[in-house]
C-alpha cells in the first residue's frame, strides 16, 4: 500500500477546541436580538376528533406574543418523502404528542405556561397500536386516503399500510421444495430513541430583506432548504440554512420538526423565534427507531446449506410516514433479512404500518438492527437444531466473490469469511468457556459504503494556509478532520495548515448532507479532487514564478497582487454503490446470573473488513460508539408504550448505557486496499451497531439455554424463561 | 416573583434579577450568555449541564438560580487558563474523548472535579465518578482514556 504522510495518522489535537471549551455554538445556543421562544401544546389522546380549541386564556397571559392553531396555517402537509403530516393537527389527532397549537412568548417558561392554558375538547376515536392488528380487515383506519398524499407509494394492500418494500431472488416456493428442513421463528424488537443528547432545536428569523434565516439541528441543509421551501411555500432562494454543529444525529436529525412552526411564529410576531424540544417531547414526538415484528422462515439442506428464505417484517411506523426519507418510504435495512448469506431463493417483504403511536423515522443503519437481530438469532437456532457449530453454519453459507445482495447488487472483494475467522480467533471461540453460566455468541452483518453528492472548495490563502469550504454540518463523526487530512495529504501539507470553513446553503448549489455512511466517501472524494486541482494550479504558478511549489505564501501573494485567488472546486456525485461492502463479525461472551436473570457482557470482540483508515482515532470512535448503542439496544433501552402512551418519558427511564455498562473490547481491523472513498477508504459509522444484539442473544442461549426472541434482553425476561426451562421448542418441520 | 441574585461565575461577579423559577442552567445560558453548559435530559440524569458550585459538581438544570446566590460557579468556559487549555480539555482532544461535543462540557467539568478530589484515580474510580455523565457518541472508552491521560498529565 502507498505510504501516506497525514492519512492514517491518529491525529486528535487539532480538532475539537471549540467543543472542549464550550465555545461551539449549536443551534440551541444561537441568539439574536429580540429573540422570542416558541413552544407547542401536544395531544393527550392517541386518536380523537378535535371539537374545539380555546386559546383565549393563553393569549391573555402577559408575555405571550402569538398563539397559532391549524386554522391560522395554510392547509398543507409536510414530510421528507411522503407528505402526510400536518404542521399542527387539523380536526383530528392521531398520536399522543401530536402538535395541536403553538405559542410564542418572551421566554420559554411563559411560552410553556401559555401552552398549558390552551383548552382543547376532543372526541375519542377508536385507535390501534399493534402493527399486526392494524392490518386486520376491520382495523380502525388512520388516514382515509393515504394513496392521495404526495410521495405515497402506489402499492397498498390495506389502508393502514404506508409502504411495501420487497426483495426477491429466484423462486422462493421452489426453493423451499428443495429443503430438507424448514425453520420458522418470530422476533420482536422495541421502540428505541436514537439517544442523541441534544434535543431538536432551531432558530428561524426573517431578515430585513425578507429572507428566512434558519439555524437547525439538521444534518441535510440543502434537503432542509427544499423541504422548507415546500412547507413554507417560499422560493428556495428566499431561505438560507446556516450550519451549526449537531449534538448527535444517529439518523434522527433529518426531519423538519418544529421549523415550519418557528417560521410561522416569526412571521406573525415579527421576531426571531427559537424552539427547543424538551427531552420529554423528544421521547413522545421525536422520530425514533421503528419497532418490528419479523417472521423468518428458512429452508436448509441436511448439510446446512440455505436454499430458501422468506421474511416478513411489520414495522410499527406510528401515525405518519413523514419522517422516512427514502423514496420507498420504507427502511432499506429490510434487505438485511438475507444477512451475509448466499440465498438462491429469497423473498423479503417489509411493510411500514400506520398505528396510533409516535411516528418513527431513521436511526443509525435504518432497519438493520431489527433485521439482523432476527436473522442472526434465527441462524443460531437453526445451527442448534442441525447440531452444527453456529460459526460453521455461517461459514457454509457466507457470501463469496461474485455473489449478490438481496437487492441484486453484485459484490467483489468479499471478505466475509476472513472477517468471521478473525473474530472467532480473537474471541477464543474454540477455547473452553471459563465456567458455568457463561456463553459465547457470534453474529455478522455488513454495511454499504454510502453514496450521494458533495461540493468542496479549496482556497490557497496569502499566509500559505489552505481553507477547505464545505456545507456538510459536523454531526460529531470526525468527518471534518478526515476531510482536512485528505486535503493535507493531496497537497503534501501539515494538517495544521488546513483550515475548515463551514459554508451555508447560499455558498453551494447542493449537497446530499450527512448520513447513510457516505461522508468519508462523497465528501472525501470531493475534497480530494478539489485539492488535486488546486495542486495543479499551485504547480503551474510556481513554474511561472520560478519558485518551488512549496512556497505557498509567495505563490498566493503573487496571485493576489494580480487580483486573483487560487481556488478550486469539485462536485462529486456517486450515484451507484461500488461492488464492495464492509463486513462485521462480532462475538459476545456473557455471564447469566441464574438467581436474577441478569446478563453481564464479560467481553466483546468486533472484527471489521475496512478500507484505508484515514483517522484511526475517529474510526475507532465510530466502532465503539455504534457498538455501545447496539449494546443498549440489546440489553436495556426501550421506550415502553401502553395504548399509545409512552411511559418512559425521561432519559433515566429509557436507560441509555452508562460508562459502567461498557465491556472490555477487542477490535480487529482487516484493512484492505479496495474502497470507493479517497485513498481507498470505506465507511465505518454504521458497521458496529447491528450485530451486537444477536451476538448477545446467542451468547445468552449458549450460557443458559434460554432463547429470548424479543428485545431488549432484560433480566426479567431471562429470569422467567429460566423458570420455564426447558426452553420453548423450535418450530421445526422436517 | 423575582429576586436579585449575586453570584460569581468563572471568577466574574454578577448581580441580576431573575424569576425564582429560573434554573441555574437557563440563567447561565440565557441571562449570562454562557452557552457552554447544555440542556440534555432536563431532569438531572444526563450530566450535560454539569457545573461546579463552590467546587462541587451539580446538575444546573435542576438547580435554581437563586440557589447559587452568594456562591461561586465554575462552568466549562472557566476551565482554560487564558488560551492554555486545562489538562482535561487537552486530553479529551488528544484521545478523542468527544465526538458531537454536546456532552463534552459536562464531561470535562466532571473530570476536572474528579482530578481535584482524586489526582490519581483508578479505572473503577473514574467509572464511578463519571457515571452521571451520559455520552451517546463515544461508547465511553475514549472518555475513560482521556480522564486517565489527564490524570497523568496533571502529575508534576
Amino acid at each position: 500500500m502507498m505510504a501516506h504522510r497525514v492519512v492514517g495518522k491518529p491525529i486528535g489535537r487539532v480538532d475539537g477546541f471549540e467543543k472542549v471549551t464550550g465555545e461551539a455554538r449549536y443551534s440551541g445556543d444561537v441568539t439574536l436580538p429580540d429573540l422570542v421562544w416558541g413552544k407547542v401544546l401536544r395531544s393527550s389522546l392517541p386518536h380523537a376528533r378535535i371539537v374545539r380549541i380555546d386559546t383565549s386564556r393563553a393569549k391573555s397571559l402577559p408575555g405571550v406574543l402569538a398563539v397559532l392553531t391549524a386554522a391560522d396555517l395554510p392547509k398543507l402537509l409536510v414530510g421528507r418523502r411522503m407528505f402526510d403530516m400536518p404542521m399542527l393537527a387539523r380536526d383530528r389527532v392521531r398520536f399522543i404528542g401530536e402538535k395541536v397549537a403553538a405559542v410564542a412568548a418572551i421566554d420559554p417558561d411563559v411560552a410553556e405556561e401559555a401552552a398549558a392554558l390552551i383548552d382543547v375538547d376532543y372526541e375519542d376515536l377508536p385507535a390501534v397500536y399493534d402493527p399486526v392488528a392494524a392490518i386486520a380487515p376491520d382495523a380502525p383506519v388512520l388516514h382515509e386516503n393515504p394513496g392521495a398524499y404526495d410521495g405515497a407509494p402506489a402499492e397498498r394492500p390495506h389502508p393502514n399500510v404506508q409502504s411495501v418494500l420487497r426483495f426477491k431472488l429466484g423462486d422462493v416456493e421452489a426453493g423451499f421444495r428443495e429443503a430438507d428442513r424448514t425453520f420458522e421463528h418470530v422476533f420482536r424488537t422495541q421502540l428505541a430513541h436514537q439517544g442523541y443528547l441534544e434535543p431538536h432545536a432551531g432558530v428561524v428569523a426573517i431578515d430585513d430583506e425578507g429572507r428566512v434565516q434558519v439555524w437547525a439541528s439538521n444534518k441535510m441543509p440543502f434537503r432542509l432548504k427544499e423541504l422548507l421551501s415546500h412547507a413554507l411555500q417560499l422560493p428556495p432562494e428566499r431561505i438560507r440554512v446556516n450550519l451549526t454543529p449537531i449534538g448527535g444525529d444517529f439518523g434522527g436529525k433529518g426531519s423538519l420538526m418544529d421549523l415550519p412552526l418557528a417560521y410561522h411564529l416569526a412571521r406573525v410576531t415579527g421576531r426571531p423565534v427559537k424552539m427547543i424540544m424538551r427531552y420529554t417531547e423528544e421521547l413522545m414526538a421525536g422520530n425514533p427507531r421503528h419497532p418490528a415484528v419479523i417472521t423468518i422462515r428458512t429452508g436448509v439442506t441436511r448439510d446446512g446449506r440455505i436454499v430458501a428464505r422468506q421474511v416478513k417484517a411489520l414495522f410499527n411506523s406510528g401515525a405518519y410516514a413523514a419522517f422516512k426519507p427514502a423514496p420507498s418510504v420504507n427502511l432499506g435495512g429490510t434487505g438485511m433479512g438475507a444477512g451475509v448469506y448466499r440465498i438462491p431463493h429469497l423473498l423479503i417483504e417489509g411493510l411500514c404500518v400506520y398505528t396510533n403511536n409516535i411516528p418513527c423515522g431513521h436511526a443509525r443503519s435504518p432497519g438493520e438492527p431489527q433485521m439482523v437481530f432476527a436473522g442472526e438469532s434465527h441462524m443460531d437456532m437453526i445451527a442448534r437444531e442441525l447440531g452444527l457449530d453456529p460459526a460453521e453454519l455461517r461459514r457454509r453459507n457466507l457470501l463469496r466473490d461474485g455473489d449478490h445482495l438481496a437487492n441484486g447488487h453484485h459484490l467483489e472483494h468479499v471478505r466475509a469469511e476472513e472477517t468471521l475467522e478473525a473474530a472467532l480467533k480473537a474471541s477464543q471461540w474454540h477455547e473452553p468457556k471459563p465456567g458455568p453460566w457463561i456463553g459465547r455468541g457470534a453474529a455478522m452483518t455488513h454495511r454499504h459504503i454510502g453514496v450521494g453528492f458533495t461540493n468542496a472548495r479549496v482556497r490557497l490563502e496569502t499566509d500559505g494556509t489552505v481553507t477547505l469550504s464545505i456545507a456538510l454540518p459536523d454531526t460529531g463523526t470526525g468527518a471534518h478532520l478526515v476531510l482536512r487530512q485528505v486535503v493535507a495529504e493531496v497537497l503534501g501539507l501539515a494538517i495544521d495548515l488546513i483550515e475548515i470553513e463551514v459554508a451555508t446553503t447560499d455558498d453551494f448549489e447542493t449537497d446530499s448532507g450527512v448520513g447513510g455512511s457516505r461522508v468519508t466517501h462523497t465528501g472525501g472524494r470531493a475534497a480530494y479532487h478539489a485539492a488535486e486541482k488546486l495542486k495543479e494550479q499551485i504547480q503551474n504558478e510556481a513554474a511561472k514564478l520560478g519558485v518551488p511549489a512549496s512556497a505557498l505564501a509567495v505563490i498566493a501573494e503573487a496571485a493576489a497582487r494580480q487580483g486573483r485567488t487560487l481556488e478550486a472546486s469539485h462536485f462529486f456525485d456517486a450515484k451507484a454503490h461500488a461492488a464492495v461492502t464492509s463486513f462485521t463479525a462480532q462475538v459476545a461472551e456473557v455471564a447469566v446470573d441464574p438467581q436474577t436473570g441478569q446478563v453481564t457482557v464479560r467481553r466483546f470482540t468486533t472484527a471489521h473488513d475496512v478500507g484505508t483508515i484515514i483517522n484511526p482515532i475517529g474510526h475507532q470512535g465510530q466502532i465503539e460508539g455504534g457498538l455501545i448503542q447496539g449494546l443498549g439496544y440489546a440489553l436495556m433501552e426501550e421506550m415502553k408504550t401502553e395504548d399509545g402512551r409512552i411511559s418512559t418519558l425521561s432519559l433515566g427511564d429509557v436507560k441509555l448505557p452508562t460508562v459502567q455498562d461498557v465491556p472490555p473490547l477487542t477490535t480487529v481491523l482487516l484493512e484492505g486496499p479496495v474502497g470507493p472513498g479517497p485513498f481507498n477508504a470505506k465507511a465505518i459509522g454504521e458497521g458496529s451497531i447491528s450485530a451486537v444484539a444477536p451476538a448477545i442473544a446467542n451468547a445468552v442461549a449458549d450460557a443458559c439455554g434460554v432463547r429470548i426472541l424479543d428485545l431488549p434482553i432484560t433480566a426479567e425476561k431471562v429470569f422467567f424463561a429460566l423458570k420455564q426451562k426447558p426452553p420453548a421448542a423450535t418450530k421445526a418441520r422436517s | 416573583v423575582t429576586r436579585v441574585v449575586r453570584l460569581t461565575v468563572n471568577g466574574a461577579a454578577h448581580e441580576l434579577e431573575v424569576p425564582t423559577y429560573r434554573t441555574l442552567l437557563d440563567c447561565l445560558r440565557y441571562d449570562l450568555g454562557l452557552t457552554g453548559s447544555k440542556e440534555g435530559c432536563g431532569v438531572g440524569v444526563c450530566g450535560a449541564c454539569t457545573v461546579l458550585l463552590d467546587g462541587k459538581m451539580i446538575s444546573s438544570c435542576i438547580a435554581l438560580a437563586v440557589f447559587a446566590d452568594g456562591r461561586e460557579v465554575t462552568t466549562v468556559e472557566g476551565l482554560a487558563d487564558d488560551e492554555r487549555l486545562h489538562p482535561v480539555q487537552q486530553a479529551f482532544m488528544d484521545a478523542g474523548g468527544f465526538q458531537c461535543g454536546i456532552c463534552t462540557p459536562g464531561q470535562v467539568v466532571a473530570a476536572k472535579a474528579l482530578l481535584d478530589a482524586n489526582p490519581t484515580p483508578s479505572e473503577p474510580e473514574i467509572k464511578e465518578w463519571m457515571l452521571g455523565n451520559l455520552c451517546r457518541c463515544t461508547g465511553y472508552y475514549k472518555i475513560v482514556e482521556s480522564v486517565r491521560a489527564a490524570a497523568q498529565r496533571s502529575q508534576p
